[in-house]
């Protein structure tokens, strides 16, 4: 799959929608921004500095201090409690893993009375605000969401949107959502619409 | 969050899978473990009863018998030699010690050795209780003898007939005078008395008794005045030449044999050790299975634990990370399968040298040297088996993972 986009410049703060259906391209588009594919043309740039051609090593630094990461399908880690999956970004770049700000997060997304429980004991929503709560422990630049209200009610796809709007600006973090949800139109103005796939 | 917390949740996600390469790991480590330990008791024992003994002179025959009936105590003598060796071989200049042996009755399945005082210095025995013999009928029991027939200083006790049990002399009974410490070695089991002791019980025995008895024969004959037999002498050499000069000198002799108890026991380690090397090599090779069992399960926990290597991955864990994370929980397991094995191994030995093969009860090692091998070679063959997975992790396919979950 190719997706050309011609440029995407986000600052501080502001969100952007790639809208389109299954097969599109919005996810290798999400990767590729996050260092995990090569681009075959053009550049990512992170804050000022060109990302896709540093090391892989360096990438892989750079991705897990700067880059917020949710993924559609893996939320977190079986046999782990609540709060270590949320420290488990900072544990996996060996950055300092800070407890109390992951229970303040935790406390933002509503699971602070779960912080003990074991993970696969959590709910679907429940492990996605858990992926939330990690992708936004070392306050990174960027925050890359895959697919964040796949199967998830009108009410709660609207619970999670704002929560990722309203935390993204909160911490000054640019936010990039891939989906094919046309209901998060309604809360990210800016779209970048993949419809015709390629 | 530590990496011993991650390791310890993935591990749950497989625990019955982990937990039996840890037993298959440790049951490796179990024969091979025993098998070493067992091996290190007998040698100690064996060196130990052949008490730093050069040279044994008796009747001829096997060496090999002679040997095994004057000094592990468990087979019949050669027969017997006059007890005019023992003054030729005290004052020849070439020996240091020359110790007289007289086997002819028993007590209980121990056997009772006419000797010297001599004979208890050799192994380094020291008394427990009492006194050493002074009379004849007056006996010095090893440890576990005493223990076992429940004597003490002052009882008294028939001798039987012959090294396996006969007809009780029971009008001639000895008396306990004296007990030793244990001292781990074949003199634990013996009834030590004077050669007098001996031969005042088998005086008419051997009435026509005349120069050297050379015909297989479980007891010694006593011979009367100047004809008195023992059954053999263990000579310590005063200097190196003894072992060139003595043996050939000995040899020369009529009715004489000269035996050299390092050679037969290195013979006898050849014929008995067979079998316990063989016990080392299935623990070896059962522990190299491990080892591929390792490689096999934890390759193919790999596979079932994709989606959390790839998050680690997506997450900014660097390859080397993932590699860490295997090599430790191969190292986990290793330690795991190490330390149980070790002390299942412990286990067996310390039943077996209690049992004690052939009446024997087997010095231990004391615990330390071969539990820290035994745990390092399974720590080291735990490591050695999760290179490849670990390698399998770090070369995680990170967008193929997340694409097909």
């Amino acid at each position: 799959m190719v997706v050309t986009v011609d440029d995407l410049c986000l600052f501080a703060g502001e969100a952007v929608l790639l809208l389109g259906p299954s097969g599109s391209g919005k996810s290798t588009l999400l990767m590729t921004l996050a260092g995990l594919i090569a681009p075959v043309a053009g550049s990512v740039t992170l804050e000022s500095e060109r990302f896709d051609t540093l090391s892989a090593r360096e990438r892989d630094r750079r991705r897990g201090l700067r880059m917020g990461l949710v993924f559609q399908d893996i939320h977190g880690m079986p046999g782990l409690s609540v709060i270590a999956n949320v420290l488990l970004g900072a544990f996996a770049v060996g950055a300092v893993q800070n407890r109390s700000d992951a229970k303040i997060l935790l406390d933002r997304v509503g699971l602070s009375a779960l912080a003990d429980r074991r993970f696969e004991t959590l709910s679907r929503g429940e492990a996605q605000r858990v992926a939330i709560a990690r992708a936004l422990l070392l306050r990174p630049a960027v925050i890359l969401a895959d697919e964040p209200t796949a199967s998830l009610d009108d009410a709660n796809a609207d619970r999670i949107a704002d929560l990722f709007v309203e935390t993204a600006r909160e911490t000054g973090a640019a936010l990039i959502v891939a989906t094919h949800d046309h209901r998060l139109k309604r809360h990210i103005e800016r779209v970048i619409d993949l419809g015709a796939g390629s | 969050m530590t990496v011993f917390s991650l390791l310890a949740a993935l591990i749950r996600r497989t625990p019955l899978g982990w937990a039996f390469q840890a037993i298959g790991l440790s049951v490796a480590v179990a024969v091979l473990g025993s098998v070493l330990i067992l091996q290190r008791a007998a040698d100690t024992r064996m060196t130990r009863d052949l008490a730093g003994v050069d040279l044994v002179v008796g009747a001829k025959g096997s060496p090999l018998q002679l040997v095994t009936a004057t000094l592990f105590q468990v087979d019949a003598p050669t027969g017997n030699i006059p007890l005019t060796t023992l003054d030729i071989l005290a004052r020849d200049p070439l020996v240091q010690t020359a110790v007289p042996v007289s086997l002819g009755d028993s007590v209980g399945g121990d056997r009772i050795v006419g000797t010297t005082p001599a004979y208890a210095e050799l192994y380094g025995a020291t008394l427990a209780e009492g006194r050493t013999w002074r009379a004849p009928m007056e006996a010095v029991l090893g440890a576990a003898t005493a223990r076992r027939l429940s004597l003490d200083i002052g009882d008294t006790f028939a001798g039987e007939h012959g090294l396996s049990g006969g007809e009780a002399h029971t009008d001639r009974p000895y008396r306990v005078v004296g007990i030793l410490e244990p001292s781990g070695s074949v003199i634990d089991r013996l009834v030590l008395t004077d050669l007098a002791s001996v031969w005042a019980l088998h005086g008419d025995h051997a009435e026509n008794a005349g120069g050297v008895n050379n015909h297989a024969h479980d007891h010694d004959h006593a011979g009367t005045g100047a004809e008195r037999q023992i059954t053999a002498v263990l000579v310590r050499y005063r200097s190196p030449l003894g072992a060139v000069v003595l043996p050939r000198r000995i040899a020369g002799l009529p009715d004489l044999q000269p035996a050299s108890p390092p050679e037969e026991a290195r013979r006898l380690s050849a014929l008995v050790g067979a079998g316990s090397d063989a016990l080392a090599g299935l623990g070896l090779s059962l522990l190299g299975l491990s080892a591929i069992g390792f490689l096999i399960s934890l390759s193919a926990a790999v596979g079932a634990r994709r989606r959390e290597l790839a998050l680690l991955r997506a997450l900014g864990a660097p390859p080397s990370r993932m590699l860490t994370l295997s090599l430790l929980e191969g190292a986990v397991l290793g330690l795991a399968g190490g330390l149980l094995g070790a002390l299942a191994a412990r286990l067996i030995a310390v039943v077996v040298a209690r049992a004690g093969p052939g009446g024997f009860a087997l010095p231990l090692p004391a615990v330390g040297p071969v539990e820290i091998m035994l745990v390092s070679l399974a720590l080291s063959l735990g490591v050695i088996g999760a290179i490849v997975p670990g390698v399998l992790a770090a070369r995680t396919d990170v967008i193929r993972t997340l694409r097909t979950v």
